[in-house]
């Protein structure tokens, strides 16, 4: 018993300097305190965070690219070039106009019917264009009805239509309808304009 | 000719009821369940005003979308309380739509007028928006943050019980 207590009282004494003196890199010497490494310390943790924001930037960026890139390649996938016809809304009002809705109708179909909200009536005002229909049409002559609704000067309320027959080729094509009272004062038309 | 209102008000009425039949309370809560957290579906409506008005013109907003009928007690009762809330929340950024059921506009217009309301009264005559929520049961009340991500989605009018509901209001204006 007396000899077990001793073996155990040996180890006790061998193993714990070795024990405190082990370390991660097996170094016995502590680290002393450096005042001008911890500087160096901070200066080196803001560089890092600024490469860190710096990447993050980098990646939203390549995030927005490829989301730009995604939505160009839908469209070109579900609309293709050869078959892909849209259909554009514009305003050359003079005097006040308060476009409400245009409905599209293409071969008989109802297309589209849109109803426009005070923001975005002022934004075709101030020039702004409005896609209201992206579809797919073969080639060949079709048939486009247009019909907007709206109020004009003293409260008076419009509704006027086109008619027009296209023609449908090759490539993509382009139609702007142009709600527009240059012709006759105070009594807005469309004005249809097909893009080459 | 104008149609009798008794027959435009039952038509109304047996068409949403028709809705409700074959909706029930688990559908509601999956759709509550599939709706919170997603982003609020864009709609265009017309509004009693004349003026058409797009929910995602409202971003940055906390909207409250409110869906009711003229036949709904617990809708009209609701809707006057409501009021309260926008009077005293409007200018903190908070706006709400009532979003009419009904396809009679002249007993929408009755209805609002009566009560005083002093939000935005739309209606949704072809109930277009209200397939588009999945609005299975009346009154319903969509909350959507600033963010347009729908955050609540409240089943029937909890009267003098609506103290959560308007500190989770109070709560999505401070974000």
């Amino acid at each position: 018993m007396r000899g077990n207590s001793y073996l155990t009282l040996l180890a006790a004494v061998v193993l714990s300097p070795a024990a405190m003196a082990q370390t991660d890199s097996g170094d016995a010497s502590l680290p002393e305190f450096n005042a001008s490494q911890a500087s160096t310390g901070r200066a080196g943790d803001a560089a890092d965070f600024r490469t860190l924001d710096s990447d993050i930037q980098d990646l939203k960026q390549l995030v927005l690219e490829l989301n730009r890139d995604l939505f160009l390649l839908e469209e070109e996938l579900l609309f293709p070039a050869n078959t892909q016809v849209a259909i554009f809304v514009s305003m050359d009002v003079g005097d006040f106009f308060q476009l409400d809705s245009v409905q599209i109708k293409v071969d008989e179909k109802d297309v589209s019917n849109y109803l426009y909200t005070e923001r975005e009536v002022s934004a075709l005002i101030r020039g702004g264009v409005h896609q209201i229909y992206l579809g797919n049409l073969r080639a060949g002559e079709h048939e486009l009805v247009a019909i907007f609704t709206g109020e004009g000067p003293h409260e008076r309320d419009y509704r006027r239509g086109a008619t027009i027959v296209f023609e449908k080729g090759i490539g993509p094509k382009y139609i702007e309808l142009t709600i527009s009272d240059r012709e006759q004062a105070l009594q807005p038309e469309f004005v249809v304009k097909e893009w080459e | 000719m104008r149609r009798p209102r008794a027959v435009v008000t039952t038509t109304t009425m047996v068409t949403v009821a028709l809705m409700l039949l074959l909706g029930n309370g688990t559908a509601s809560v999956s759709v509550a369940a599939e709706l919170t957290g997603a982003p609020a579906p864009d709609f265009v409506l017309k509004s009693l005003s004349g003026q058409n008005m797009r929910l995602s013109e409202l971003r940055g907003e906390v909207v409250l979308l409110s869906f009711w009928a003229t036949w709904c007690g617990e809708c009209r009762a609701q809707l006057a309380e409501l009021g309260a809330w926008y009077g005293r929340y409007h200018g903190a950024g908070f706006e709400l739509l009532a979003i009419s059921l009904d396809r009679d506009w002249s007993d929408i217009g009755e209805t609002a007028e009566a009560l005083s309301l002093p939000y935005p009264v739309l209606a949704d005559a072809d109930l277009t928006v209200s397939r588009l929520y999945e609005v299975t049961s009346m009154p319903v009340s969509i909350l959507i943050d600033r963010d347009g991500v729908v955050r609540e989605v409240i089943h029937g009018f909890r009267r003098g019980r609506g103290q959560s509901d308007l500190d989770l209001v109070r709560e999505l204006l401070r974000e």
